[in-house]
């Protein structure tokens, strides 16, 4: 059965919804507030949400295979940790020590990986382990002190902006494309598909399942670390609780985006849209006077609908 | 979570179906007892490794700080997480049925405030008891009825009602603490021969469910669920109202739990412990329920929630620096979970 | 998989767990040994022992300046309050001020708002909108000093007032702050109060929130100091972490108990919700009157453990009056009778408030509640 083509019309409908309720949402919060639908005040939605944007691009690889990465959050606040760390106690010149942090970044994830394939851990009590670790590490390398005094060209890099949108917005916009490419066009995005769709069946077609999973995770880890240090730049400071929730943002808005939480289903771009849909709302409800107590009741009912929608549209879902 | 391809494992050549599970194959549970030994041990394995790791705890930091073993500290690693492991009984359930809940943390929060807001209003203590459980059936039986009858998978329904629990706590109450509660509400501080009374609720209800899942048709039918709905429901097994039933059974545990959380102190907050429901569902997990669905024992559950406790007092004793605290957890909780990996891949 | 291969991985696996849990316990032992104590590392000030409390000389005002601020004199204003977090008795204390304040006043519009988690990305995200939306003054108690700079120092770009309260930003990203109580004053307080319960060679241990909380470490470095200089006899055991969470401050107390026995003769709880938590410890170990109990808490959180005499006396300064300061200081910014170079702020009931170091504004000094005076107070 060809996992692709099968999925293509499915996939399309609920990113049609999606768009429907993003442009819904749009429309409506822009009526609310007149300061919602301005170019600055988009683009500044841009520069908050490219920590969990990216963090979400790289769980919607690991969704999609079936698994799930908890360890996210932990993983941004490691990374975070050590380029402070690096830069501070060890005198590093900080590009190398953000380098170097990213990298520790990927091999938090690259453990990951390992755990879930070598030893046959299920992803989420193994996420869920190393979610701890990996925030005891944190807490143990950092001592409880902050890391202050980043150089001026150092902030700019997320505070700074690029012609007319913030450097993130380019990142963001970079990622996204990136990704979308590696998931649906090439034979790593596949095998990503097939895994999550049947993991036996993949093995037995000679895919490489176990080197696959390892580098999704591995792949999770960097962009987390990535938005570790975007962060850090965006806050001018390193605290060993940084990213803390952060896996859960990160799931909620890859699976409102029509990724299917058993594997083998969802796209790049449904991801985007859904994590365009949360910060809208997240922003627009704001401006129109809504309490933040306010905002993530109506998230929490707005991932609750749109999963119902989706499924009532969708009445060949088998899987229960 | 779960699905016929997660059960699939990359493990070629071995049979799959989940022979640890009592009595879910109807005609087979004779060729089940007949298995022996070696079976009894490997579906007890996990509970022996958690009872021999807390021994060994209470050994080690008993020796080095024999203050550790004093009465009055064992009370208190029994009692502080009591309520963690009888909610974490409720959601070995819905993990045994190859579901998950991360809402229930909010859900104690809201409870809590219920229960409490109940008690200061003057309304009978019972009321005030029985309320918070009452409403966790209901509202844990509106999420199983979404996630069975709507085929929406349980983590999306629950981090939605994460969102809503949480956001409607503060509305409602806007933060303010509840104090002056009266003092024949707070059951969590009666004491039974000289046993809190969180610790004897703990004890009863690990037992009652335990001998209820081995010995009940809806225990077995949550393991049949869990394990392979198709089949369940090819045998005769009804699974969208045993889904149901175990969400509703997990919302009373979390409400019995929420009535001992709330009851510990003189008020009550208006937030719950940060990621409370990340340590119900790793008591769940590392108590050897396994997150596929299917198989482990509730009892489990409760001895992880004991050994929890365990390793936060022993580090306090052991003064293991505060920096360094979580990632000690950390190593020990991987290795508990390790070790239930790498013996289980025997019993296959 | 071949037997002996699972058997490898097994016993490599326990093997592996054993030799990181132990290297893990040894480093922690060692470190240990310097015991943390929760402290930070910047400079402390002692003040002198004994009863007298020394006057810091006068700084020039180092705030921030709106740029291009309109004219808010006697205009109605349109204010924000966003806390550390909201659900916690001592910053409900907080609003109920400041909306007393705004009710007296009269011409100002407050709401608070805020996440319910004490985060740093939260709370910026939420100045971030009320930026957005057009606020004419923001009203802070920061989760970090530096990370809230940034976000702050925008809102002073787009002509905002901006005035802090509890836990400062770094001083040129708020035109004032309002402080309950200097650091040194505070320790000094919660210093001279333990040593009068538990006798000048007693041994206590400390409940605090977490290590990252800026405010924590400032007292407890003072603090530390202050001991170190003036009672050093005293032996501080151990300082334990309980969040913001009740229960959780509630059982390290009862661990703390039962870890030293009869060696503890006193706890401070560094939170407000800490120190009833830890005289609910006490008094459920059946050991009041041997252990003190002394720290910071809000008076009906505690009423009933002064009642019953498992505590002596709590400190803290008046949250609702802390607020009700900061509006009336964010008033009179708009009114232009605060400016930079003022030596006091006229703040309403509670009279006239002194600058301190520049741009600080001084609640007044830290208050002790009592059985006598404690049913005076609501919150």
């Amino acid at each position: 059965m060809n996992v692709q083509a099968a999925s293509l019309p499915r996939c399309f409908r609920h990113e049609a919804l999606l768009l429907v309720l993003l442009a819904a949402a749009l429309l409506s919060l822009a009526w609310q507030s007149d300061r919602f639908l301005t170019a600055d005040n988009l683009l500044n939605q841009a520069r908050l949400m490219t920590e969990v944007s990216l963090i979400a691009i790289g769980m919607t690889f690991v969704i999609v295979s079936g698994g799930i990465d908890l360890s996210v959050g932990s993983i941004f606040g490691l990374v975070a940790i050590s380029m402070g760390v690096l830069w501070q106690s060890c005198g590093l010149p900080l590009p190398l020590a953000m380098f170097l942090a990213i990298a520790a970044g990927g091999m938090a994830g690259w453990l990951n990986g390992f755990v879930v394939t070598r030893f046959g851990v299920p992803s989420l009590i193994a996420t869920l382990a190393t979610l701890i670790l990996y925030r005891g590490l944190a807490e143990g390398i950092s001592q409880g002190r902050s890391v202050r005094g980043y150089p001026e060209w150092f902030l700019q890099l997320a505070q700074g902006d690029l012609f007319w949108a913030p450097h993130q917005f380019w990142l963001l916009t970079t990622c996204a494309v990136v990704a979308t490419l590696i998931l649906g066009w090439t034979t790593f995005g596949r095998a990503t598909y097939a895994i999550g769709a049947n993991e036996t069946a993949t093995w037995f077609s000679g895919i490489d399942t176990r080197c696959t999973k390892v580098w999704i995770y591995t792949a999770s880890g960097l962009l987390s670390a990535m938005a570790a240090v975007i962060f850090v730049s965006r806050v001018s400071t390193t605290r060993s609780d940084m990213g803390t929730g952060m896996e859960l943002e990160a799931i909620t808005a890859v699976v409102l985006g029509g990724t299917s939480i058993f594997g083998g289903r969802g796209t790049v771009v449904g991801t985007v849209l859904g994590l365009a849909l949360i910060q809208a709302l997240k922003n627009g409800l704001s401006l129109a006077g809504v309490k933040s107590d306010g905002v993530i009741v109506v998230i929490g009912l707005v991932l609750i609908f749109t999963s119902i929608i989706s499924n009532l549209c969708s009445h060949d879902e088998g899987r229960s | 979570m779960t699905s016929s391809t997660e059960r699939q494992a990359p493990d070629v050549g071995t049979c799959t179906v989940s022979d640890a599970t009592p009595g879910a194959h109807g005609r087979n549970e004779t060729t089940l007892r007949r298995a022996g030994i070696r079976e009894q041990f490997g579906r007890w394995r996990q509970q022996f490794v958690l009872v021999g790791t807390i021994a060994t705890l209470f050994i080690v930091v008993g020796t080095i700080n024999p203050m550790f073993l004093s009465g009055s500290n064992i009370t208190n690693i029994f009692a502080s997480n009591a309520y963690i492991a009888i909610a974490a009984i409720g959601m070995s359930l819905i993990i045994i049925c190859g579901h998950i809940d991360v809402s229930v943390g909010a859900l104690i929060g809201v409870l809590a405030m219920v229960s409490g807001w109940l008690a200061v209003e003057e309304y009978p203590t019972w009321l005030a008891w029985v309320a918070p459980v009452v409403i966790g059936v209901i509202v844990n039986a509106f999420i199983g009825t979404l996630v069975a009858y709507g085929r929406i998978p349980s983590i999306i329904v629950t981090l939605g009602m994460l969102s809503i629990l949480k956001g409607g706590l503060i509305s409602v109450t806007g933060g303010a603490w509840l104090s002056n509660l009266p003092p024949d509400f707070l059951i969590a501080q009666f004491q039974l021969f000289g046993v809190p009374s969180t610790v004897w609720f703990m004890v009863a209800l690990t037992l009652a469910t335990a001998v209820w899942m081995h010995w009940s048709f809806l225990g077995r039918a949550f393991y049949a669920v869990g394990s392979n709905a198709e089949a369940a429901q090819i045998v005769g097994i009804q699974t969208a109202p045993t889904v149901v039933m175990a969400f509703a059974i997990h919302g009373g545990f979390a409400g019995v739990a929420t009535v001992l959380f709330a009851t510990q102190m003189q008020v009550i907050q208006a937030t719950v412990p940060v990621n409370l429901e990340l340590a119900i569902i790793a008591s769940a997990v590392v108590g050897g329920v396994s997150i596929l669905g299917g198989r482990g024992l509730v009892v489990g559950a409760t001895l992880a929630a004991i050994l929890f406790a365990t390793i936060n007092s022993s580090l306090i004793f052991l003064d293991v620096s505060a920096y360094w605290l979580r990632a000690t957890q950390a190593v020990l909780i991987l290795g508990a979970v390790l070790a239930d990996i790498a013996s289980r891949r025997k019993v296959r | 998989m071949p037997i002996q291969k699972r058997f490898a991985e097994k016993t490599s696996t326990y093997l592996a767990n054993i030799i990181l849990t132990s290297v893990l316990t040894t480093v922690n032992i060692n470190a240990s040994a310097r015991s943390w104590t929760g402290a930070d590392d910047l400079p402390t000030a002692p003040l002198s022992c004994g009863t007298s409390t020394a006057s810091a000389a006068p700084r020039a005002y180092d705030g921030g300046t709106p740029v291009k601020a309109p004219n808010r004199k006697d205009k109605r204003l349109n204010v924000v309050d966003v806390p550390k977090i909201v659900g916690i008795g001592y910053f409900n204390a907080t609003s109920k001020g400041i909306a007393a304040a705004a009710k007296e006043l009269g011409n100002v519009e407050v709401r608070t708002d805020g996440s319910t988690k004490a985060n740093i990305d939260d709370q910026i995200t939420s100045i971030d909108n009320y930026i957005t939306r057009g606020v004419d003054g923001i009203l802070f108690a920061a989760n970090d000093p530096v990370a809230i700079a940034p976000i702050l120092k925008r809102a002073l770009a787009r002509g905002i007032n901006v005035v802090g309260y509890d836990a400062d930003a770094a001083r040129n990203a708020r035109q004032w702050f309002v402080n309950q109580a200097e650091f040194n004053s505070m320790a000094k307080v919660l210093i001279d109060t333990l040593a009068r319960e538990i006798g000048a060679g007693g041994s206590f241990a400390i409940v605090t929130s977490t290590f990252v909380t800026p405010n924590q470490a400032r007292w407890i470095a003072e603090m530390s100091a202050y001991q170190a200089k003036c009672f050093p006899q005293m032996k501080w055991l151990e300082t334990v972490e309980a969040q913001e969470d009740n229960v959780l401050s509630f059982t390290q107390t009862t661990t703390l108990i039962n870890k030293y026995g009869n060696k503890l003769a006193g706890i401070v709880g560094m939170t407000t919700v800490a120190t009833p938590a830890a005289a609910e410890a006490i008094a459920q170990a059946k050991k009041c009157g041997k252990v003190a109990v002394i720290g910071m808490a809000t008076p009906n959180a505690i009423k009933p453990y002064l009642n019953n005499g498992c505590m002596k006396s709590a400190v803290l300064w008046n949250p609702v009056d802390l607020g009700y300061a900061a509006m009336y200081a964010l008033r009179a910014i708009a009114d232009e009778t605060l400016k930079p170079g003022s030596v006091s702020l006229k703040a309403g009931r509670l009279g006239e408030l002194k600058v301190v170091k520049g741009s600080e504004i001084l609640l007044g000094e830290p208050y002790v509640f009592t059985k006598s005076n404690v049913n005076r107070f609501d919150f």
